[in-house]
């Protein structure tokens, strides 16, 4: 698992009953079975995401 | 979990209030500018913070702060946020007043630190939401559009689907799918777009680079050609040192032999006529000793009789390439000067011309007189153009008929140059016009030397005849001697001479080996910025590649993930919603519609009858709205089974007409049933229904304001977040 994808803020999504909860609980599901290459690209595109759901801001430290 | 009560401490026009609230219906009614959607807006202010301080900091005050009060089966939460500093105080106690849990720290509204981290999960475990925008987009419902046009009404549904209060998953979707198509013509998904974009076209750049010549020999810039003229002048220059130095080496062996023979001269006295007589016959006396004199002048060994003659044409051959050079140079000046016919100028004029003449036309304004004048400058132009261009191919062929002429000249001194190079070489002598110039110079300077060299080979000499020769020669030789004063001067001179002109020789090869140092050092740094340059345009051409592809992987992989979080949240909560909304509406509608849907791009229909479903856009703006709230209520009830937090109403009903409100209401009240619901409201009749249903009344009137801070507000407008 990378930081973002370890963070409590992605915990805390990955719990809604919401369309960014789904993305963010199979994202989560991919990532489990994901090499290293997979699972920076899976972060990288969560990150993108989120960002454009305005869930998150910049850093997630 | 209830909201048992918000205490405005210095929040917005209030200081010092409070407002409580009770399980079930609760009404804050009070006429517009009264606060309602300040009270309203400090429940999320304080559980998550603002970027909206100004709005609620008090007129005039340094502190903006409020307290929320929850209550629930046996335990209270307390949260107390001052809104300047970001400080929250939250504890959690139970029926007895001991402390559960506590929390103080500093949390800003996009705080992401450990502290942060930690509030936030003690909040989703005791309310069960710790995301602002999911709090908005659940629990709050502000009043809505006067009528919502087009897409307005699933873009809605869409954003709250989403979990935030301001995007929409399809925009989203379509941003990205924007920006991938901006970086690539591939489409994954579907038929690639015709277009190349930047990702494409550096590929191709970078595939003709790659076919048609190395990476490193990219011309990158036009410091190509000035390489390759300092490397031609660098090939020249070193042939020419080379020939210098023979010739500076040759030099000095003369200079040598001149002084050797200065010397030798100057420790005779002129009388010594015997002694002088002796050695003349010793230097003269034999063959051997005149080849040894002739190398000592640095004429070849075994000059052959053929040699004058040569030299004489050698130095015409040589008279001949000078001659030629000046009409090789004064031919190509008058090509250079030639003028080009300034086709582009001509063209542009005329488009002018033919422009002006269409806007003539198209203006109908002396469109026959300005057509006829455009028409006779085009041709004028044209035709002043097509005169040029003969002129000039005119010239350029007398040109190239002169430079043909030249060129068999040319030729014709080459190859006369080649056939005496071959009989140099078959005689055993240098060929190179420099060693014939050297060797011309010997020649004239040692005529009289090389003469007796021919005459002692190339007669068949007896003894008698040699000693009468000798004898003969002495007598001329001993003449000469006596000469010696005049002929010592003479090769004083020359001595001179020469040591001026190997001084000047080697002032010059001093300059040019310097300037061929210069130019080592130009094509040294040249090549290294060359070179730098193609390995930086080569590199950056890599990156960017690999940025693009690495942009376009994540883009890819986000647009996939997002398209199969939606399929994914409309196979698992679509239904649901649509049966709680279904159930929600047919209540609010007396039966009348018997369902309510959302297709997969949330765009709501109704069922009329048993087989015709209706779009909600079709139906009236009172049915709409209904369809909203009942879609509003159920996506909370699907989110929130346990209500832990109240529904928050800001007049949404302004638009219902007065039967289907009251119908909206019951739907409301029954909501409220099993949790707690606030409504506010300006509506007076709402009050009367207050009173007979038994709802919690908050007044909101001029006695409850602090009017002290009243002035330059303007804030307490209807609840703007959703």
């Amino acid at each position: 698992m990378t930081r973002l994808l370890d963070s409590p803020h992605i915990e805390t999504l990955a719990r809604e009953e919401s369309v960014r909860g789904v993305l963010v609980r199979m994202t989560l599901e991919q990532a489990e079975h994901a090499d290293s290459q997979e699972l920076m690209l899976l972060e990288n595109a969560l990150q993108l995401l989120l960002t454009r759901f305005q869930s998150m801001e910049g850093d997630i430290s | 979990m209830i909201l048992r009560s918000v205490e405005l401490e210095s929040f917005g026009r209030f200081r010092g209030q409070s407002v409580e609230f009770r399980r079930g219906m609760n009404l804050v009614i009070g006429p517009n500018e009264a606060g309602k959607s300040t009270i309203a807006e400090a429940v999320p202010a304080v559980l998550f913070g603002t970027n909206r301080l100004e709005k609620f900091k008090p007129w005039g005050r340094n502190t903006c702060s409020a307290v929320l009060f929850f209550e629930g089966q046996k335990r209270t939460i307390q949260i107390k946020r001052n809104l300047i500093t970001d400080e929250v105080e939250l504890i959690e106690k139970d029926d007895l007043y001991h402390v559960l849990s506590q929390f103080s720290g500093k949390v800003p509204l996009r705080g992401r630190n450990a502290i942060c981290r930690e509030y936030r999960a003690l909040l989703e475990s005791l309310l069960g939401v710790a995301d602002e925008s999911l709090f908005l987009a659940t629990y709050f419902f502000g009043h809505q559009p006067q009528e919502w046009r087009g897409d307005e009404l699933a873009q809605k549904l869409r954003t709250l689907v989403s979990g935030t209060a301001e995007a929409d998953y399809a925009e989203i979707l379509d941003s990205l799918l924007d920006e991938h198509f901006q970086l690539t013509r591939k489409n994954p998904w579907g038929r690639d777009k015709q277009r190349d974009r930047e990702y494409d076209e550096l590929c191709r750049q970078m595939v003709e680079q790659g076919e048609a010549e190395p990476l490193e020999s990219v011309p990158v810039s036009a410091g190509a050609d000035h390489l390759a003229d300092i490397k031609e002048q660098i090939e020249r220059l070193s042939c020419e040192l080379e020939n210098d130095q023979q010739e500076h080496e040759k030099g000095l062996r003369y200079i040598d032999h001149i002084r050797h023979q200065v010397a030798e001269t100057s420790e005779k006295p002129v009388s010594k006529t015997v002694e002088r007589k002796q050695e003349t016959r010793n230097r003269s006396g034999s063959k051997p000793d005149l080849a040894c004199q002739l190398a000592a002048a640095g004429l070849p060994h075994n000059p052959p009789r053929e040699l004058p003659g040569l030299l004489t044409e050698a130095a015409e051959v040589r008279q001949e390439f000078a001659e030629l050079q000046h009409p090789f140079s004064v031919l190509n000046d008058r090509e250079k000067k030639i003028p080009e016919v300034p086709w582009l100028t001509l063209c542009a004029l005329v488009a002018v011309l033919i422009a002006g003449i269409a806007v003539a036309w198209w203006q109908s304004f002396q469109s026959l007189w300005i057509s006829l004048g455009g028409g006779i400058s085009c041709a004028m132009l044209l035709g002043w153009g097509g005169w040029h261009h003969n002129v000039r191919k005119k010239a350029l062929a007398e040109s190239r008929q002169e430079r043909t002429r030249l060129e068999q000249k040319k030729q014709a001194a080459q190859k006369r140059q080649a056939e005496l190079s071959e009989r140099c070489e078959s005689l055993g002598l240098p060929s190179s016009a420099v060693d014939l110039v050297r060797l011309q110079k010997l020649v004239t300077a040692h005529r009289e030397l090389l003469e007796n060299f021919w005459n002692q080979g190339g007669l068949a000499v007896t003894d008698s005849d040699a000693c009468k020769d000798m004898s003969d020669r002495e007598g001329e030789e001993a003449t000469k001697v006596i000469d010696a004063p005049s002929g010592s001067a003479e090769v004083k001179q020359e001595l001179a001479e020469l040591e001026v002109l190997m001084a000047d020789f080697e002032v010059e090869f001093k300059q040019k080996q310097r300037h061929l140092q210069d130019l080592h050092q130009q094509l040294k740094e040249l090549s290294a910025d060359r070179q730098s340059c193609v390995i930086n345009t080569g590199a950056a051409l890599h990156q960017r590649k690999q940025e693009l592809e690495e942009r376009i992987s994540v883009l890819r992989k986000a647009i996939n993930l997002l398209v199969g979080a939606v399929d994914e949240f409309s196979r698992s909560h679509l239904t649901r919603l649509n049966q709680e909304a279904s159930k929600l509406f047919r209540k609010m509608s007396d039966g009348r519609y018997p369902a309510l849907k959302l297709d997969e791009n949330m765009v709501p229909s109704v069922q009329v009858d048993d087989r015709r479903w209706v779009p909600a856009e079709h139906l009236s703006k009172g049915t709409v709205d209904a369809i909203y709230v009942a879609l509003r209520i159920a996506l909370a009830k699907v989110r929130d089974d346990g209500r832990s937090l109240p529904l928050m109403l800001d007049d949404p009903f302004v638009h219902l007409d007065q039967k289907r409100l009251a119908t909206t209401l019951n739907l409301i009240d029954l909501a409220a049933a099993d949790g707690q619901l606030i409504l506010f409201s300006h509506n007076l009749e709402l009050g009367k229904r207050a009173a007979r249903e038994r709802w919690h009344v908050i007044p909101l009137d001029g006695d409850t304001i602090d009017t002290s801070s009243m002035e330059g507000e303007g804030h307490a407008g209807q609840l703007h977040l959703l």
